[in-house]
């Protein structure tokens, strides 16, 4: 098993450093010059000139390669163009704030899915199924920045139910009597639209994997056998039967990974939410070459290290299975 | 005499497929999600027909240039404009119509570079297997992990604006690795079959063998996969026209939903700001759909279950 993990770390390294020798190689490639895309304008020449040597720009293409290397793995992606602060400082404080709506979305879409599919595959034909499949089908495969102003629009404009965009309110936060559960609430009320968005979008594929995987297992003969000996129906359906339905969704959940980030950061943008995906497409649109380049390189590394960790849970899922 | 023979062949190989196709077609047409995808896939293709014909009759109705002299600001629907106009007076029936085309045109294109290049990777991999199927599949595991859309939105970064073009073959680039798996496994197992077995001792080169005799048993997944590709394609264009990096000089459903939304006009005009989410949501399901009932036609174990249940 230890070996199994440190042989997937090994091969998420070798991944990620031909991500960063491409992003290396296609930026020299593109068109413009490599200083004055890293290197903010606005500095002073000291400034930049430091930049420039701690950048190795002015050194030959090679040593440029080592030192970016060399940057990257140390964490140092240079300065944001439009922050003009570190990148590396700007992204760590987004990072928390992705991770908090992402894995909720996450983990809770892939809860209620596997759920209802164990239900619909238990009343296969009945009402219930029809009802859910057809609900499965149809969010899965709504436009997910659409759904996201259709919610904005019905609740916070039209009911003003819940707030607009944002992650915090300002006077919450600026109000020192303000306490931690105070704070919490108001993150969590302004979560709630961005959550629904994502949990609309995703429920769906979970439960369907859910209900075909629960489908077949419902055939097996330890399901015979296990009516034979005269357990109730729910003891059959939650310890016999669920348990081995639920490993094509976690291997669903990981193959869905990236399409699911793809989402995160539509749905961080629609609702302002300051997350690292939000941040990469405000990078893009200001030309911020640095700061985007570490936004990808960290929601790569993310989401292969998430990979490797689905394939861990796996394992420890499903006991027959040994590395 | 052996010429009649062939032709009798040729005409009886005909026929069994003929009759294969009509019984095919019959799965397909039994199951209802078929149906319904088939008729809204009919409904999408009249309108991207259509497209053509407003501006014919008056450029006023051009989706992209044609401007309403008497509107300058968005209104609602009339007998005029039957969806309402845009922020600049722009026709939004018409953006409406030539949407259908770019949702065609980007969906089927990049899922059939897509599945080209998956099925020939896969068959590849498959066929040659050690050190080629090992390097081609660490290759297609780690672009697989990649999200598409904001691969495209990196390399927007790095050279500026992409063309419809450009997109399109992005797209294909990236989302080949799920096919090519698929294709693997099938050829590895008719790799088993002796009939490979026996063109290869009839000295069949390697190349005939994969194109004469895996292909077309592969053939029937891969175009399965295009329909979920096509899906995949359509979806990530309109993300990435949303976030506004798509090609200015088309006008994509996504597009249209960028001018709704950064134009601040998502409160004032529904008749603008549903339309194209409805679009885009429902060629997705119909593909879906027809997806589905393929699946059905190729796999019978899930034939027997539906009828039997």
């Amino acid at each position: 098993m230890r070996k199994y993990v440190l042989k997937r770390l090994a091969q998420v390294m070798v991944i990620l450093f031909c991500i960063l020798t491409i992003l290396f190689v296609l930026f020299r490639l593109a068109p413009g010059d490599p200083v004055t895309r890293m290197v903010d304008p606005e500095m002073t020449p000291e400034e930049s000139q430091h930049l420039i040597e701690q950048l190795g720009l002015d050194k030959p293409i090679w040593t440029q390669y080592l030192i970016y290397l060399k940057n990257c793995s140390t964490g140092q992606f240079g300065y944001s163009i439009h922050y003009g602060e570190p990148v590396a400082k700007v992204i760590w404080e987004k990072l928390p704030n992705t991770i908090l709506l992402f894995t909720t979305a996450v983990l809770l879409s892939a809860m209620v899915g596997i759920s209802w599919g164990k239900i619909a595959a238990w009343r296969k034909g009945k009402a219930t199924d029809l009802v859910l499949t057809i609900a499965a089908l149809v969010t899965h495969t709504l436009f997910l920045p659409w759904l996201a102003l259709l919610l904005v629009w019905i609740f916070a404009y039209q009911l003003d139910w819940f707030p607009i965009t944002g992650m915090v309110s300002d006077e919450v936060w600026l109000d020192p009597t303000a306490g931690f559960f105070t704070k919490a609430a108001d993150v969590l009320y302004h979560m709630v639209l961005p959550l629904t968005t994502l949990f609309l979008i995703h429920f769906g594929s979970y439960l369907l994997v859910m209900r075909s995987s629960m489908l077949d297992t419902l055939k097996e003969d330890y399901i015979v056998l296990a009516r034979a000996k005269g357990l109730k129906e729910r003891d059959i359906r939650n310890k016999h039967a669920a348990p081995n339905a639920w490993l094509p969704v976690v291997t669903s959940v990981g193959l869905s990974l990236a399409f699911s980030i793809n989402g995160g950061a539509l749905t961080e943008t629609v609702f302002s939410w300051p997350g690292i995906g939000r941040e990469l497409v405000f990078a893009v649109s200001q030309n911020d070459y640095p700061l985007a380049q570490a936004c990808f390189m960290l929601i790569s590394t993310v989401v292969l290290m998430s990979n490797v960790v689905v394939d861990v849970l796996y394992a420890y899922l499903d006991p027959r299975i040994r590395y | 005499m052996q010429q009649a023979t062939i032709k009798d062949l040729k005409a009886k190989r005909r026929a069994l497929w003929r009759q294969r196709f009509m019984e095919n077609w019959r799965v397909f047409m039994h199951n209802p999600l078929g149906r319904i995808g088939i008729s809204l896939l009919i409904m999408f293709g009249l309108m991207a027909v259509c497209s053509y014909i407003p501006p014919m009759i008056d450029p006023m109705y051009h989706p992209m240039t044609g401007v309403d002299p008497k509107v300058v600001s968005s209104v609602g629907p009339s007998w005029q404009h039957w969806l309402g106009t845009d922020f600049m007076g722009r026709d939004i029936f018409s953006q409406l119509l030539a949407g259908a085309r770019v949702a065609f045109l980007v969906g089927v294109s990049a899922a059939f570079m897509s599945v080209v290049l998956g099925t020939a990777v896969g068959m590849t991999a498959g066929y040659m297997g050690r050190f080629t199927d090992t390097a081609l599949m660490r290759l297609a595991d780690m672009i697989m992990v990649l999200p598409t859309l904001l691969v495209v939105l990196m390399l927007a970064a790095l050279f500026g604006q992409l063309s419809i073009w450009m997109i399109v073959l992005m797209i294909a680039l990236f989302r080949w690795p799920g096919v090519s798996r698929i294709i693997r496994a099938q050829t590895l197992s008719l790799k088993q079959r002796p009939f490979i077995d026996a063109a290869r001792v009839s000295g069949a080169s390697h190349l005939r063998i994969i194109f004469r005799h895996i292909m077309p048993n592969v053939l029937p997944l891969a175009f399965l996969y295009m329909t979920f590709r096509v899906t995949s394609a359509i979806v990530i264009e309109a993300g990435l026209a949303f976030l506004g990096f798509g090609d200015p000089g088309t006008v994509s459903w996504g597009m249209m939903l960028q001018w709704v939304w950064k134009t601040g006009h998502m409160f004032q005009a529904p008749y603008w700001l549903l339309p194209p989410g409805i679009c885009i949501s429902l060629i997705t399901l119909s593909f879906y759909m027809l997806g589905r009932a393929m699946d059905e036609v190729l796999d019978p174990r899930l034939r027997d279950e539906t009828q039997a249940g």
